[in-house]
């Protein structure tokens, strides 16, 4: 694996983080209305000596190309400002969310693909069998309904009818001092709806996905010499196929974790989930300006991340790109 | 249409698309829904004299126990039923001029970067990446926040995050009907390079776009009942996605007001892709598996 | 299933072997809450999220009982000079801070001034002018004029006393990094905040006050989405629910037998909801408008239909159950005819535009009662529009700078109507920009003067009357129609003993609250 290539792509990854940084900073700057009078409004209403006091602090008498590069120069060394609403610097408010976030995300990501393809390989067995059209029909339905609206039907579920699972949070509070394994799962109780709704939409696409590669694949000659060659039906399906229409999936995974974590704010939102997505959204309802900032960049970041890996085992999956630059 | 024109046009895939998409029955079905809830929004946007702001009855009226109200009533009293014809035209009308934003920009940028290569090429996809990196939902609430909420506003956001998945899409084809027969012939008798990116590339480029541009309203409208339902949409035009949102802290008392609006929403996006299921089968018959 | 579900957790607990808090000697309380506080200090920020853990963690002079009667706290005892200028404070001596320096009058001087700046409201120590510290254990406060609102101010909500050696550092009080790690002497301290989430407070081992707290832990967990916070609250996993206003909460907690139902505890909050008036706005500078909407607007169907029954009816600027309410006031009850009448004889026969705007958030209060004025103003001929806000800040940027005609609003009366009820109606405290203060831009000099006295006058007799004619003057004015008192209620588990129903309800050290079993 080049060296070279990895280093290309991360440099580049860096630049477009700069890029979001400015456009971030740019952006926060064109909203009507003065920061001052909004974090003043948290305090719960100041004087215009107040108000002068708190331009001075925030630093926001500046010019503005002053200000761009203080605040370039202050992520770069990673810190992401201070909140306007919490007193608190943005980073650690980023720190203590990003974890569920991460958790959320990846479990759902996990159980649409290994779900997602599961049936699509069941359908591909019989091209025009019942498996085949239920997938056809729920990766369709699975795409179009909200997922917001699933989310709460599903609340409405399972908070009186069968309360098996917890709507809320992402740990029981009285467990708070219990050993690790009691709150591991708890957060897995707790994990359940959340990361089933969110990856409701993805297994949909990935079943229908998978189906259409295995279709493909499994009419190419390296199938038909397995078959003839005596092997399993299963072997051949999982063993032979899936492994090389494994790569337009993987693609498809890395594309899709913006959307992803777009769903995940509307998810954390409605299970109060604590993660990012959740912060993202009562930081704009706050008006708190450098928190949403810290998300935005930080949620790019993650999306840049995930294409560099993607890429990365994109080439290591696929032999012929292997040996380029 | 000159006769220059008539020769490099290819056969056109329209009409054999459209047989095809008539025998496919998903589809079908599909655009008879989308039909019949276009048909009801237009009703509901120019005929139906109903607001669905007026407090008309009991707040949390159930479905079916009052027969004016068969839908029920939301926490204020107001009723659900006008809500649903009255939120289609907003949600609809977003979603629709959303899609138009993204494949205007998107096309545009597509086709010049396929098109010309070289460093417009780079330049164009380094901008796409960019805006590909931004999570779309997150980044459309920002601009939504900062500029106030309008369906305008909300169209353009959408717009704006929606268009990279277009633009390399068109780039794609451009790329690839560009060294086609048709097209160096075409430049061979000296024809413009515009004239050929427009009346040339396109058309043919036309069925993938299309079928893209439906998949781009079923997201413009699921973008805008998101942004509605965050209490991001505008508060003065009733939409679906307004509806659930606005009902979501009642919903242990109340399920319907939640429910029946989803159901729209579902119904809406869920023909829309059908549709352009159907299409996307339509045009390329060879991967019409079953 | 529900007790199925209760069986696994309640197996899961007993599994444990870390005997979790909830079975050790004093036991957890879990406040569940819908308010997100920015820090916790309540020195230098209004409102209720940061009061309730600044009242554990921090201790005040004076803490109050359920009859507005000053009880030791900090101050073992008191005096009030006889011309009210000087009030003197005798210290416990053995207070210490939660890192184990001694609270000492250095601490109290440096806190109510620290107050008297920081704090939004300018109404509580304005009149100190300085403060004396003779011996360690003494403080003497030396007013420019008497203050008979100081006793009230010096409650733990509003007067919470930092360690100087924390917050004397030079940096502002306002943003100090202690706020949100802060180190009080009140009855518990702070293990773990998390911003948005929950805040964990532990027994303070050292507290000055024997034997108590009698809780080990009380962690504020905050759910903002109404429905979530009600199965918390039905599932056992709060045990706590205070400032409960939504009648369907309220209907619906009812009905759980673990859980009692009480709306005592908010007397000094004093929470209004009311419409206001921009009273500089050419349309509603006529009395006769104002009057007319006020004759309109009929307040039993809101406290009743709209709200089920479970607000109270507020007619005037001092909250009803407050001893200087004057029951005499014009009340204004609905009457179309004379609303129709007023509205002619104003020159608007023919109607007007009006917008109403109001506070983004719970709907009850505000947005529904939005929605019915513009049913019921209808009536007397004016077209209403609902100008929603998508945001507070954009409510309070729009309200604060005057850019309104009528909105909804809630304000607090915060125990002496020196602290939160002069802001509204004094022509002084037109500040533009500032959410509430006199928004509404109401100048009546005769009203300024009235609340002037009355904030000086120590004879409470005297002081009385100076508010009733107050009262008497704001409610033929009409600068705000006032409509309902905000039904703050709690719901808490059964088996909790001493609950917190004094004047200042949760926003009070809950030292004293226990499990009963």
């Amino acid at each position: 694996m080049p060296i070279n290539y990895i280093l290309k792509r991360l440099g580049y990854g860096l630049l477009l983080m700069l890029g979001v940084v400015v456009l971030n900073f740019f952006l926060i700057r064109l909203a009507p209305g003065d920061p001052a009078v909004v974090i003043a409004g948290e305090m719960g209403g100041a004087t215009e000596e107040m108000l002068e006091s708190i331009r001075e602090e925030y630093g926001l008498n500046k010019p503005l190309l002053t200000q761009l590069w203080i605040y370039v120069s202050s992520v770069a060394q990673g810190d992401l400002g201070e909140s306007f609403f919490f007193n608190q610097p943005v980073s650690k408010l980023i720190a203590l969310r990003i974890g569920p976030t991460i958790l959320l995300v990846i479990v759902a990501q996990i159980l649409s693909i290994v779900i997602g393809v599961f049936l699509g390989v069941l359908a591909a067995r019989k091209p025009n069998g019942i498996m085949s059209a239920f997938v056809s029909v729920f990766a369709t339905i699975g795409y179009a309904v909200p997922v917001f609206w699933t989310g709460i039907m599903l609340i409405i579920l399972f908070a009186s009818t069968f309360p098996i699972f917890p709507v809320e949070g992402m740990q029981s509070v009285k467990l708070r001092d219990a050993n690790i394994f009691i709150r591991s799962l708890d957060i897995t109780h707790h994990l359940v709806l959340p990361a089933f709704t969110l990856a409701i939409i993805y297994l949909a696409q990935y079943a229908r996905l998978s189906r259409a590669s295995m279709l493909e694949v499994l009419g190419a000659d390296y199938i038909r010499t397995a078959r003839a060659k005596g092997a399993s039906e299963r072997s051949v399906l999982f063993k032979h196929a899936l492994r090389n229409a494994a790569l337009p999936i993987l693609t498809i995974a890395g594309l899709q974790f913006g959307n992803l974590i777009s769903g995940a704010l509307l998810v954390e939102t409605v299970y109060n989930w604590p993660g990012m997505g959740r912060l993202a959204f009562d930081s704009i309802l706050r008006r708190d300006y450098p928190t949403i900032m810290g998300v935005l960049f930080f949620a790019s970041a993650m999306v840049v991340i995930a294409n560099l890996i993607t890429d990365l085992s994109y080439r290591l999956a696929d032999p012929r790109l292997r040996g380029k630059s | 249409m000159s006769d220059l024109e008539k020769t490099l046009r290819a056969q056109s895939p329209m009409a054999e698309a459209w047989r095809m998409f008539r025998r496919n029955i998903p589809a079908m079905f599909g655009l008879i829904i989308l039909i019949m809830i276009i048909l009801t929004t237009l009703y509901g946007a120019f005929v139906f004299t109903g607001d669905p702001y007026e407090i008309v009855w009991a707040p949390h009226e159930p479905p079916l126990l009052t027969p004016e109200f068969p839908l029920g009533t939301d926490y204020l009293g107001r009723d659900i039923i006008a809500g649903l014809l009255t939120g289609g035209a907003p949600t609809l009308a977003v979603g629709a001029s959303a899609a138009i934003i993204t494949m205007v920009i998107g096309i545009t940028l597509g086709a010049f970067a396929g098109y010309y290569g070289g460093w417009v090429d780079t330049l164009l996809m380094r901008i796409t990446e960019f805006f590909q990196v931004l999570p779309a939902l997150l980044f459309a609430m920002v601009l939504v926040t900062l500029f106030s909420p309008s369906l305008i506003t909300i169209a353009i956001a959408i717009g704006v995050v929606s268009w990279p998945q277009t633009a390399r899409l068109t780039r794609a084809e451009f790329l690839r009907i560009k060294e086609l027969e048709y097209v160096t012939a075409a430049r061979a008798i000296g024809a413009q390079n515009g004239l050929i990116m427009w009346r040339v590339i396109i058309p043919n480029a036309a069925p993938p776009l299309i079928v893209s541009a439906t998949l781009t309203v079923g997201v413009a409208i699921l973008f805008e009942a998101g942004l509605s339902f965050l209490g991001l949409g505008d508060p003065n035009k009733m939409s679906w996605g307004l509806m659930i949102g606005m009902n979501r802290e009642y919903i242990l008392d109340a399920w319907w007001p939640v429910t029946f609006p989803g159901l729209a929403i579902f119904l809406t996006v869920f023909s829309v892709s059908l549709v352009g299921d159907g299409l996307n089968d339509a045009f390329n018959p060879k991967l019409r598996e079953r | 299933m529900k007790h199925l579900t209760k069986l696994v957790c309640a197996s899961a607990i007993a599994m444990s072997s870390v005997a979790s808090s909830l079975w050790a000697d004093g036991g957890t309380l879990v406040i569940a809450s819908t308010q997100v506080p920015r820090h916790l200090n309540g020195a230098v920020q209004s409102g209720i999220a940061t009061a309730v853990p600044s009242t554990q963690i921090f201790a005040s002079p004076l803490r109050y009982d359920e009859n507005w009667n000053p009880q030791p706290y900090l101050a073992s005892s008191w005096d009030v000079a006889a011309d009210g200028k000087t009030v003197t404070l005798n210290l416990v001596q053995n207070a210490t801070f939660h890192d184990g320096t001694p609270v000492t009058s250095e601490d109290v001087a440096f806190s109510i001034m620290t107050v008297k700046e920081n704090h939004p409201f300018k109404s509580m120590f304005a009149p100190v002018d300085t403060i004396d510290t003779p011996d360690a254990h003494t403080v003497v406060i030396n007013l420019s004029q008497p203050h008979p609102a100081l006793l009230l101010a010096l409650s733990p909500a509003l007067a919470p006393v930092l360690p100087k050696h924390v917050y004397g550092d030079g940096q502002d009080p306002k943003s100090h990094p202690a706020n949100s790690a802060p180190i009080g002497s009140g009855p518990f301290m702070l293990e773990e905040f998390t911003p948005g989430e929950a805040i964990v407070m532990k027994k303070n081992p050292n507290f000055f006050i024997d034997g108590r707290p009698k809780l080990d832990e009380i962690i504020v967990r905050i759910i903002k989405d109404p429905s979530a916070l009600l199965i918390a609250m039905e599932n056992q996993e709060a045990d706590m629910y205070p400032f409960m206003a939504g009648s369907q909460e309220i209907r619906r907690l009812e009905k759980a037998d673990h859980l009692g139902i009480t709306n005592e505890g908010y007397a000094a909050v004093g929470p209004i909801n009311w419409l206001a008036f921009n009273t500089a706005s050419p349309k509603l500078s006529d009395v006769r408008v104002r009057q007319a909407i006020a004759y309109a607007v009929d307040r039993d169907f809101i406290t009743k239909a709209l709200h089920r029954g479970t607000s109270q009816v507020q007619r005037g600027p001092i909250i009803e159950s407050s001893p200087f309410f004057d029951a005499s006031i014009p009340a204004y009850d609905v009457d179309l005819d004379k609303a129709n009448a007023l509205m002619a004889e104003a020159g608007y026969g023919d109607g007007m535009e009006l917008t109403v705007d109001y506070i983004p958030g719970p709907k009850e209060q505000q947005q529904s009662v939005a929605e019915y004025l513009k049913s019921q103003l209808k009536k007397i001929g004016i077209n209403v529009t609902v100008r929603a806000a998508p945001d507070f800040p954009t409510w309070a940027g729009r309200v604060g700078g005057h850019d309104f005609e009528l909105s909804m609003d809630v304000v607090f009366n915060w125990g002496d109507p020196v602290i939160g009820v002069h802001r509204t109606y004094l022509s002084s405290n037109i500040r533009k920009g500032v959410i509430w203060s006199n928004t509404q831009q109401y100048s009546n000099a005769s009203v300024d003067d009235l609340l002037n006295a009355a904030a000086v006058e120590m004879d409470p007799a005297k002081r009385a009357d100076l508010y009733a004619q107050f009262q008497q003057q704001v409610a033929a004015d009409v600068p705000v129609y006032w409509i309902n008192s905000l039904p703050y209620h709690t719901a808490y588990d059964k088996r909790l003993t001493n609950l917190p129903t004094g004047i200042w309800g949760t926003m009070h050290p809950m030292d004293m609250v226990e499990w009963s079993e």
